[in-house]
């Protein structure tokens, strides 16, 4: 997804920042399931003077967020590379071969966040990432937002944006490197709910 | 008519001929083009292109071997066992070795790239080589010197022609008109 496509998506959502401050009690950390059909995980990476972007779905993800006290929050989550789609074909299957992700011997992507805070009108997620078997360290920004008519205090349901970038070499995912960027952009889009 | 005989070339050599010269100098064109460009989704295509030309070219070369079995070319005009006959018959086998091993090598480096091999948007080759970097590098390093190796005798081969039309030598004139 673009970021203007994104953008207007927030607005349309009707933009609630300042979650992070603090409201009526919640003592320990809230499990979100993700509901598939708000959510994408998404990339981009240079390709000549164009983009290839692609997305991944979603194996599982477990999220536990406290607003009061971001540094309870934690959030894990597994991708699927084998069923990951670029923007053309010939990206999809690039990017699924040995040369780099390596779907076959590497079919996911793993990422378990290891330091929360919150960060301007956000929150700043440190985590650990694993692609290809290898383990980074990576940082993700993330935002917040109410859905359109919830109350102010309300947080049953929330957007959340989480964006960053990484370098796939740092990953030993170097194919075509003469062709396609290094940096790889994410952004992640998640419509979360409380759980019951 | 579309038969060779013994002193004239068929149409259909002919056709033959001069449809391959015409692809080995776009290939060439194309291979030149695509190896120094940085791609983009605007060019992508003409990767597709030089593979699709580069399998008809390999299709051709093998019918046209089919058709020297079924219809064998003329005898060359002059005396075979001279020096300049012979150096175009060697000439010969080295250009159609050339033209089976070049396409077959860029077949062999596409597939061991582990993408597919789209002819035409439509028909996709089947992979004849593992996924594999040291393929790939190896068939395309194959590719590219046995490329210059063909262009190198190729300027022998149209030279030769020349020479030989300066000289009053029908050889030229048979391959344009058949006698």
């Amino acid at each position: 997804m673009s970021m203007t496509k994104a953008r207007a998506l927030i607005l349309a959502l009707g933009v609630v920042s300042t979650i992070f401050v603090a409201g009526p009690g919640l003592a320990d950390p809230t499990g979100y399931s993700l509901q598939p059909n708000g959510t994408t995980v998404g990339f981009s990476t240079d390709f000549g003077k164009d983009e290839i972007t692609g997305q991944f779905p979603i194996t599982s993800a477990n999220l536990k967020l406290d607003f009061e006290n971001p540094g309870q929050s934690t959030i894990d989550v597994t991708l699927n590379v084998a069923d990951a789609n670029a923007s053309f074909p010939f990206a999809a299957q690039a990017l699924k071969g040995p040369k780099v992700l390596n779907a076959s011997e590497f079919p996911e992507i793993t990422f378990t966040s290891t330091k929360i805070r919150a960060e301007g009108e956000g929150a700043r997620v440190e985590g650990d990432i694993t692609i290809r078997g290898v383990t980074k360290s990576v940082v993700l920004f993330a935002q917040f937002w109410q859905q359109k008519g919830q109350a102010a205090g309300d947080l049953h349901l929330l957007k959340i944006r989480l964006t960053g970038a990484l370098m796939r070499s740092d990953f030993g995912a170097t194919g075509w490197s003469d062709m396609v960027g290094d940096e790889v952009r994410l952004d992640i889009l998640a419509l979360i709910e409380q759980e019951k | 008519m579309f038969f060779n005989t013994h002193e004239t070339f068929g149409l259909i050599s002919r056709i033959l001929h001069w449809t391959m010269a015409l692809l080995i100098l776009s290939l060439l064109a194309l291979g030149l083009t695509i190896a120094d460009m940085e791609p983009s989704l605007d060019s992508l295509w003409l990767y597709g292109l030089h593979k699709s030309l580069g399998f008809v070219a390999l299709i051709l070369v093998l019918l046209r071997l089919v058709w020297h079995r079924i219809s064998p070319p003329p005898h060359p005009l002059g005396d075979p066992a001279a020096l300049p006959q012979r150096l175009a018959r060697g000439a010969h086998r080295v250009i159609y070795a050339l033209l089976v091993i070049i396409p077959m090598a860029g077949w062999v480096g596409s597939s061991a790239t582990g993408l597919d091999t789209v002819l035409f948007n439509t028909l996709t080759l089947p992979p004849i080589a593992p996924v594999s970097e040291a393929w790939e590098t190896t068939a395309f390093t194959v590719h590219w010197a046995t490329t210059w190796t063909l262009m190198g005798v190729l300027g022998l081969h149209i030279a030769g022609a020349f020479a030989r039309a300066i000289k009053g030598d029908n050889t030229l004139e048979r391959m344009i008109s058949g006698s």
